[in-house]
Formats: structure tokens, sequence, C-alpha cells
């Protein structure tokens, strides 16, 4: 059976492994044994420490010898998106400047995979920075999407959805400012949720744009997400930005076929392809067949979230990267000189193009004189976009759109059109900036590349949204699903 | 109204003074290309500029004192931790060019 | 005093930087405190490492709620902090965490003392506004050593409560009286210990001059980072006198931020920052708006002491004490708790017990050395009430048994001296060495008779008589010899009179 595990949910895992049909150590040698022979080409992980693995894997299994196994996640091997800290190991963020960074702490969501038994399972490759949707920006290696690949997986966590697409893992942990989770995850065919804001702890998870960011399950299937959700949300004391105990997000969601959809006005016809809204309509009329209320709803501040996202989001990404300066840790410059060219030429030989693009539009909106006309807007407008969607939420349960406009695109299409690429997030933007729960679920193909649908709730419906997920899945034959490498 | 209007920032955009704040080296032909990127980001950014927008901000969380830390002392990393992770460092501070302003 | 021509007038302002008392960082749990080795009071928070996120810390913010009660500022429903973008060595995450348009404390006033005409006279006192006091984090230490910086990240996170002062100072005298007075409400309130020397406060001093009379404000320099009070009043002199002598000379003042050597006592410019001041600020997205319950508001109430100047009024016109007096108590408080509840103990003389308490007991404190008190406090230095070997009714006591004429003032001296070696009642040593004076009025008036009817006096006698009045000391000595030194003093100067008329 070994050559098969790969293909295995960790929910299916966690069954052998209780059962005793498996071991950790056993899934975890054919893994390895697959990393070895696939991740050269999709170049998914950018370091994986064997040895560790192993170890985790083998006082697993004692434990569960012992009769102390913790859970379902017991056993089971997480993925970690570089930006997110494990003591011990590399947290560069896919960034030369932080090419040398050993964490010397974990991250709360660390602590708690540990608590639940997970084998910590290497590091991901990502944009750097998570500044990107491509993974292109990664500073260390191009990741590719298994599906094609002559293709980008999508991004920031590019390196999360390719794992998951190549059978190289069954979990994975990705982060989310502005789509980082849900459009790497449309692209690679796998599910992928940003929680709402505050339910999951930021400690430890490398800050992008504080007031947007989240981590967030990644896995090829909804039973698979929930696991990974329900061991990640929990109230920690270290970040005031995330609040307590979160059975709200789990309150059952009741029957998910009388959940009522709400259908943005106009969206399919965003620079939507045509297969993409093929793919996106049929989930649409499954649902409806299914007996849930099919609305539309109106938000008419949608074309206002993608510039006020890259005003917020690069603003508090030109201070929160502003600690990057060679002092105290990360990449120093070699040339000698003042402080302040150390600290510049640090910075400048450390962060890439996107990195050094965001920071400049972030310091202008910033700055004095701008502040009022860009930031202080930016904030206003975020405010009115959020109450837009609350409205909306009050009287749906869910808003329904693609992911992404198109499927995943080539390696190098869009590189020199940073622009572009920022308009492609229409869709998942505003869930960051209302702060409320999202998820992308695969719901068919563009030719051979992956299309994903894409949800929204008001916060704390992460159930409604897994069950919304749930419902759809259990139809058809995108849950599992992985590219033949 | 807003103050400088949206439509001169190719004016306002300085992309010297920005590198300088922002502590960055940009070579003639990064300066270019991104200050073209960027005008070209910010053009976009128009919608932004004429929306109607509520003049409140009604996103502030707003906590009570009960989210406050208490005044225990937690664990420290240890000057050998720092020193250690430091690309430069001597008697356990950490070194770096020499300061000549005073200004603290 | 100040210096200035009479037609200009100074204006300062300060704005002063004062470490809290709490046992943790501000923002970060790492303890902090003096003496420690480098980097050793650092978290991964503090360090700014990627991922950390701050948390505030509750003593922090109620001890600037305490403050703010303390100079009589209503206390805001909400407050909230801000991002201070600038890059600098000492300055872990290249910003600083303050509070720009939330602060928690919003006006208020701190009343001062000038001093007086002379030392036993109370001088002016004046209130000087509060603008507002906001709660931020400190920054890492800068040295230099050789051909390059050393950064010691140990004060980096410490809770700081910059207080602004609106400007109502007029002088350099002005300036000291409100360090000192603002030292003595922190101390005495608990908010921070004020250690000058641990650079515990720091101040920025903000001067101008204009004509006397001219309602405009000048252009004013900042000198930043005093950490004296004598080196506050000495750039409030220098920086007079410098811009008055550039007005006079028909040049202008130039806005600027300033140092202060004080070995050379002088002021000098700092180098210009390239990219002055554009701090960038916006609030920060990791601390959502705090608001502040008027429960902890009321529980803080509670906490506020007497203010020291309504406590030396009282000292004054209810005790009757000199100003000397009540000005050495209400310097300390607790010193001025030691002093009432010795009062309390014996009412009838609180002048008797305040005299004991500011002269043999202090001088007897300081004398003994000791560890403890504030170290601002220049009326304890070094030493804790705490550690004192008398009580405060022990020391009521005594003075309760010279009023009673059971001793001397005299004994009382040595009865004081042997209470503070052995911690005993007086009445226990007063006994032990038999010193319970002679108030037998039959006894004492026969040996009174005796001495005057003796010869060798007769001529003291005479020159009383005459008007000498020191004469009749001649003969309390061979009195005080009949009476192995017991006699009470003041009934023997009764009698003898009495006697001589």
């Amino acid at each position: 059976m070994a050559d098969a595990l790969h293909t295995l949910s960790a929910a299916e895992l966690g069954r052998r492994l209780s059962a005793g049909l498996l071991t950790s150590r056993t899934l975890c040698e054919a893994l390895i044994a697959r990393y070895h022979l696939v991740n050269k080409k999709v170049g998914a992980f950018t370091h994986l420490d064997e040895a560790d693995v192993l170890a985790q894997a083998e006082a697993s299994d004692a434990r569960r010898k012992a009769g102390e196994g913790r859970g379902p996640l017991e056993g089971i091997p997480v993925a970690i998106k570089d930006n997110i800290a494990v003591k011990g190991q590399p947290l560069t963020c896919s960034s030369k400047m932080l090419a040398s960074l050993v964490s010397p702490y974990d991250a709360h969501v660390t602590e708690r995979l540990r608590a639940a038994g997970a084998i910590l399972y290497g590091r991901l490759n990502m944009d750097e920075f998570a500044m990107g949707s491509s993974t292109e920006n990664s500073a260390i290696q191009k990741t590719f999407n298994p599906w094609d690949l002559a293709c980008i997986p999508g991004g920031s966590s590019g390196g999360s959805a390719a794992a998951l697409a190549a059978g190289l893992v069954p979990l994975a942990l990705g982060s989310d400012t502005g789509g980082s989770i849900r459009q790497p995850a449309s692209h690679c065919g796998v599910v992928g949720l940003k929680p709402t804001y505050g339910l999951i702890s930021r400690f430890g998870l490398v800050a992008f744009a504080s007031s947007l960011d989240q981590i967030g399950p990644m896995a090829r299937c909804i039973e698979d997400c929930e696991l990974l959700l329900r061991a990640l949300a929990s109230a920690d004391a270290r970040d005031m930005t995330c609040f307590g105990p979160s059975d709200r997000a789990f309150t059952p969601a009741g029957d998910a076929k009388k959940l009522r959809i709400g259908i943005p006005k106009g969206f399919l016809g965003k620079g939507v392809g045509a297969e993409v809204a093929t793919a996106v309509t049929a989930a649409i009329e499954f649902y409806r067949s299914q007996g849930c209320a099919i609305s539309e709803v109106e938000l008419p501040s949608a074309d206002l979230a993608v510039p006020t996202y890259y005003v917020v989001a690069t603003a508090e990404a030109s201070s929160n990267l502003g600690r990057y300066d060679g002092v105290r840790y990360g990449h120093r410059s070699a040339s000698a000189g003042t402080p302040v060219e150390m600290m510049t030429n640090s910075r400048s030989e450390g962060f890439g193009a996107e990195v050094k693009r965001r920071i400049l539009l972030g310091t202008f909106v910033l700055s004095a004189g701008y502040a009022d006309a860009y930031y202080m807007r930016a904030l206003r407008a975020r405010s009115k976009i959020r109450a837009e969607y609350l409205a909306a939420l009050a009287t749906v349960d869910v808003l329904l759109t693609p992911t992404v406009p198109t499927p995943a695109f080539k390696v190098g299409e869009k590189a020199s059109d940073p622009l572009q690429l920022y308009l492609e997030d229409i869709f998942t933007i505003p869930a960051n900036l209302a702060g409320l729960p999202a998820i992308s679920v695969p719901c068919g193909k563009s030719g051979h590349l992956p299309v994903g649908f894409h949800l929204v709730g008001a916060p704390l419906s992460e159930a409604k949204l897994l069950a919304a997920g749930r419902l759809f899945e259990a139809a058809h034959g995108f849950a599992h699903q992985q590219a033949a490498l | 109204m807003d103050r400088p209007p949206l439509i001169a920032m190719a004016e306002g955009f300085d992309i010297d003074h920005l590198a300088k704040l922002a502590r960055l080296n940009l070579t003639a032909e990064e300066k270019a290309l991104y200050s073209s990127q960027l005008n070209q980001i910010l053009g976009h950014f128009q919608t932004l500029a004429k929306a109607d927008l509520p003049e409140t901000i009604d996103l502030a969380r707003v906590v009570s004192e009960s989210a406050l830390r208490s005044d225990e002392p937690g664990p420290v990393l240890g000057a050998e931790a720092v020193t250690r992770i430091a690309p430069a460092s001597r008697d356990g501070q950490i070194s770096v060019p020499r300061v000549v302003d005073d200004e603290a | 005093m100040s210096s200035s021509p009479s037609d200009w007038e100074v204006v300062i302002g300060l704005e002063v930087h004062v470490q809290l008392h709490t046992r943790a960082k501000v923002f970060a749990s790492s303890p902090w405190g003096f003496g420690k080795e480098p980097n050793e009071q650092v978290d991964p928070v503090v360090l700014g490492l990627p991922g950390t996120l701050p948390v505030v810390n509750r003593e922090a913010v109620e001890k600037s709620i305490l403050f703010g009660l303390v100079v009589g500022s209503s206390v805001p429903e909400q407050c909230a902090w801000d991002r201070k973008n600038y890059f600098y060595p000492d300055n872990p995450k290249n910003y600083q965490l303050t509070q720009k348009d939330f602060p928690v404390v919003v006006g208020g006033q701190v009343e001062i003392e000038l001093p007086g005409a002379s030392r036993n006279v109370m001088g002016e006192h004046k209130f000087i506004r509060i603008h507002h006091a906001h709660l931020e984090e400190d920054v890492g230490k800068l040295s230099h050593a050789g051909s390059g910086s050393l950064v010691d990240y140990n004060r980096a996170g410490v809770p700081l409560l910059e207080i602004v002062t609106e400007p109502d100072l007029r002088s350099s005298a002005e300036a000291e009286a409100f360090l000192r007075s603002l030292v003595a409400l922190l101390t005495q309130a608990g908010v921070a210990d004020c250690d000058m020397e641990k650079g515990q406060l720091r101040c920025d001093c903000n001067v101008s001059i204009r004509r006397r009379g001219a309602e405009k404000l000048g252009t004013r320099t900042e000198t930043k980072n005093l950490n004296s009070i004598s080196s506050v009043r000495d750039t409030v002199i220098y920086e007079t006198a410098r811009q008055i002598r550039e007005l006079e000379a028909g040049r202008s003042i130039t806005q600027e931020t300033r140092g202060w050597n004080a070995e050379l006592s002088r002021g000098y410019v700092l180098r210009d920052k390239e990219d002055a001041h554009d701090y960038r600020y916006f609030p920060d997205p990791d601390i959502p708006t705090l608001r502040i319950s008027r429960e902890t508001v009321a529980r803080l109430q509670k906490l506020v002491p007497e203010n020291l100047y309504d406590r030396q009024r009282r000292y004054v016109e209810k005790f009757g004490l000199p100003f000397t007096a009540a000005s050495v108590l209400v310097a300390n408080r607790e010193l001025a708790e030691w002093f009432e509840a010795a009062a309390a103990a014996h009412p009838a003389n609180p002048q008797g017990i305040a005299n004991l308490v500011t002269n043999d007991l202090l001088r007897d404190l300081a004398a003994s050395g000791g560890a403890g008190a504030a170290p601002a406090d220049e009326v304890l230095p070094g030493v804790s009430l705490a550690s004192c070997p008398i009580k405060p009714a022990q020391l009521a006591g005594l003075v309760k048994l010279t009023d009673d004429g059971v001793i001397s003032k005299q004994q009382a001296k040595e009865v004081f001296a042997e209470m503070f070696k052995t911690g005993q009642e007086a009445v226990t040593i007063v006994d032990a060495k038999g010193l319970r004076q002679n108030s037998d009025t039959g006894e004492l008036e026969k040996i009174v008779q005796e001495v005057i009817a003796d010869p060798a006096v007769a001529k003291s006698i005479a020159e009383y008589r005459a008007g000498n009045e020191k004469a009749i000391n001649a003969l309390k000595g061979p009195i005080m010899k009949r009476t192995q030194g017991k006699a009470n003093p003041v009934l023997i100067d009764q009698l003898l009179r009495k006697f001589l008329g």
C-alpha cells in the first residue's frame, strides 16, 4: 500500500494510523521518497529536514503506542509556508534578506500543531514576504503548477498549493493577505480557507499587512481542511487582534441545502475567462438544484476594493518591513560605510523588485502631504466595503464568485505588468478588507488547468463555508485530486 | 477636498525622496521602471479619489482592559542567543558602523 | 532665577520622559531593570524578530492613568497607539509604538513652589498646565567603541510616559521647580522611581524668547535628552542668553534640535537628520483601541495620595508647623505619613514631634545608611523608613514625656539617641538610666534657697538684680550639681526668679 499513501487524505491516514494499519514513520518515509522524486520538478519545498521529520514521526508512534495519541492529527505531516515560525527551522520568507535566519521561537500555530501531535514537515516556497500572486517573486527558487509545469502555481502560498497538488503532503499551512491561500488553491485544484480575521493567532506569522494577514489551512478536501482549521483556531494572548475561543466558528451550519447564496451583480463579467465562467456557473446551478436559494446582491463599492487594498496593504507592509535593516538579524551588506549606508545597502541587496515596489508605494501613501489623500481615504473606503458586505451577508449566507478570473498563466507571462496581476485579486481581496472568512473549492477545469469557486461568509461562519463545500464536493470528483507526476 | 489631488500624483511622487525615506538604493533603471509602474498603479487608484466615502472610519476593534497583559516578567532569549543571530557582535552587544549624530 | 533683561520674556515647555515602575516592558513581557549585562533583557518581541507582536502591559497603562488622576486630568474613554516610523540602530522595529492622536492622559496641571526670599520663607506657588501624557516604548542604548558603535537592547521596550507641558514656564527657576514637583508627584504615587542616575527620567527642553507683553511665541529650539535637573536649569539659562544675544544682534532664531554638553556647560546643534521628521504616523494595526472603564478609574482614584502642597498647607495651618519643617516632611510621602502617625499618637504637640523628626531622626537615619529608599529622594538619600529603628508611636511617647516635664529637652536628645540605637520605648530608657528629672517643688525650693545663700554666687546675684539676665545661669550649675543633673530646668529657672525677685 506504500505507493498509494500520498494519495490518501489526512482524515483517512488518521484512521489508518489509529487502527494500527500504518505508522507515522512509514508514512513519512513514503512522503520523503516522493519528495525526492517530485520536488525537483515542482519546487514546492525549499527545505526539508528529513532526520527531524523521522524523529518526530518516531516520537509520535511512541506516543500512540503508549496510548498517548493526541487526536486526529497525531502523526500526520503538515507542511509549513516559510513565513510561519518553527523553532530551529529556517524562516526565510523566500527572501535573501532572511536567507540565514533560523527561528528561535515557535509561532502559536506551530505550538498548536505540536500539541496536536502533528509532524512539522518542511518549509514551503512562497512569493517573497508574501508579496505576489505567482510565487515567481521567490528569491530562492521557482515553483511550478503540478497540473502544468510551464505554469505558475499561484501565490503567495504557491509552494503550499503545489505540494498538495503534487501529493507531497496531505496538509499545508498558508497565509492570506489578499488571496494568497485561495488563489493558489484555485490554480492547483485544492481547498484553501482564509478564516475570519482574528480567529487564528498571527503570533509567529511574519507580518506583511497586519490588518489583513491570516494563516489558514490548505488541503485536498473539505474534511481535511476542517481538521486543520480546528487545530489552529484558539485564543492567544500574544496577539491582541486574536479574539477568544472559536466555538462559534464551528457551530453546526444546519442543512447546507438551505443555504442562501448571493451572486454579486456583474461579477461574472469582470474579465472572467469563458471556461472559468462555465465552471463557476455550473457550480451555481448545482447549488440551485440542491434547493439553495440563489439571488443577486449589490456590492456597489466593488471597484474600490483593489485600490483600497493596495493602499492599506502596502502602507502597513512598508512599516512592517522597516525592521529588516541588517542590524539585528538577517542579511547585512558586506559594504562598509555609515549606519545609514549599511541599512540601505542591506535592504537593497536583500529585497527583490516586488517588495521594493510595494515598500515605495506604501511609503508614498503614508508620507507627509499624501497620507490624507491616500491612506486615510483608503481606510474610509475599507469601512464602506465592509459595511456593504455585512449588509449583503445579512440577506444571504454566502457570496459566490470565481476565485480568480482566469486560470494559471505561464511562468514569466505577467512578470512585467504588476498592475495586471493586482487586478486579478478582485474576487479575493474584499474578504481580507472586511475580515470575513472565505474558501476556494475546486469546481472544474479550464483546459487542463484547475478552476475554483469562491465563497465568502459573515464573520465566524466557517462552518457554513465548509458545509457548502462539503455538499459540492460530495457530488463531484474534485476532492483528493492530484496531478499525475 | 483632499490635497493634493490624485491627478497630480505624477508630481507628488518623488522616487528619490521615497527611496531615501525607505532606505533603498535604486539604480537609474530601477528608478525609471518603478516610477512608471507605480504611477500607472496610482493612476488606477483614481476610483478611490473620486469615490463618495463616509466621513467616519468604522473599523477599529475596541478591547477592554481584559485584553491587556499582566505585569509578569516572561522568558528572555539570553545575550548568547541574541548575538548568535546578529550579523556582528562584540561583548554581548550588537555592533554597527560608527553612529555619528547623537540624537536619541 | 531669571536671567533675562526686563524687555525679553523667555517661554519654556518641557517634554519629560519617565520610565514607569513596572516589572515587565510595555509591549513585551521581558523583564527590565538597571544593571543587567547587555542584551540579557531581550525577548523575540523586544528584538523585533519577524512574526512577533506587541501586547500592552496593564500595569503600565494603570500607572499612566494614575498619573493623569494625580495631576487632575479627566481620563479619556479610549486611547490608542500609533507607529512612528524612522530608521535608527537603537529602534528594533524601526518604528516606535507611541500615542499620537489618542493619548492616555489629556490635560491636568502641576503645582510648583518657587524658592522664597529666604530659607524659612515659602516661595510663590504657580500652576503649570499639562498638555497631555502618552505611553510609549523606550529604545535601546547606543555606545561608541573605537571605529564602531554598539547596541544594547535592554532598554528597548521599557515603558515611557512622555509628559508634555504647555509653554507655561517663564524661568530656569520655574523649570527646576516644575521638575522637582513632578518627581515628587511621580514617586509619591508610586508611578515611577525617577532615578536620574539610572536614566529613568530624561527631559527635552523647548525654549523661545519674545518681547515682554507680546502674544505670539518666538521661534523655539529644542534641547534633547537632558538627564538631570541641573542640566535643564543650565540649558534654560544658556539658551535664553544665546537667543537674546542673537535677537539683539539682529539675527533670527533657527528652529533646531540641540544637545547639551554638561562638562563644557554649553549647547550645540545636533546634526540634522536627512529625512527630518516624516514619521508617517498611522494607527498601529496590531493593538486595538483600548476602552478605559470607569471602574478602573474609580479604583485608581483611591490610590492618588494627598498632593504634597495640600499636605504642606495642612501642616502649616492645622499643625502650626513652620514652613521649613513642613516642607521637609512633605518632600517624602513615607516621612510625612510617619510624622502623622506620631502626631496622631500625641496630638498636643505636633511641632515638637516635627522638630525631632526633621532634625534628629533624619540626621540619624542618614548617618546609619542602609538601602532601599526612592533614589530621587534628597530627603532620605538611600534610606528607607521601613528600616527605621524607632516607631512613630515611640517618638510620640518621647515628646509626651518631655511635655509632661518628666525629662528635660536636653535629656530627650540623649534618650532619642538611645532609642535609635536600641529601638526601646522612651520610658524604658528613662527609667533604666534614672533620668526622670526632679520636679519636686518642695525639695527644689530648699536646694535653690541653699544655693542662693552661698556666698560664692553673691556676685552673680547682684549682677542679675542689676539687670544682667544671663547672670542667673551661674546659679543653675550648682543647683544641677546638687541634683545630679536631674533638676527640672524650667522649674529651677522659675524658682530662682521667684526668690531673687
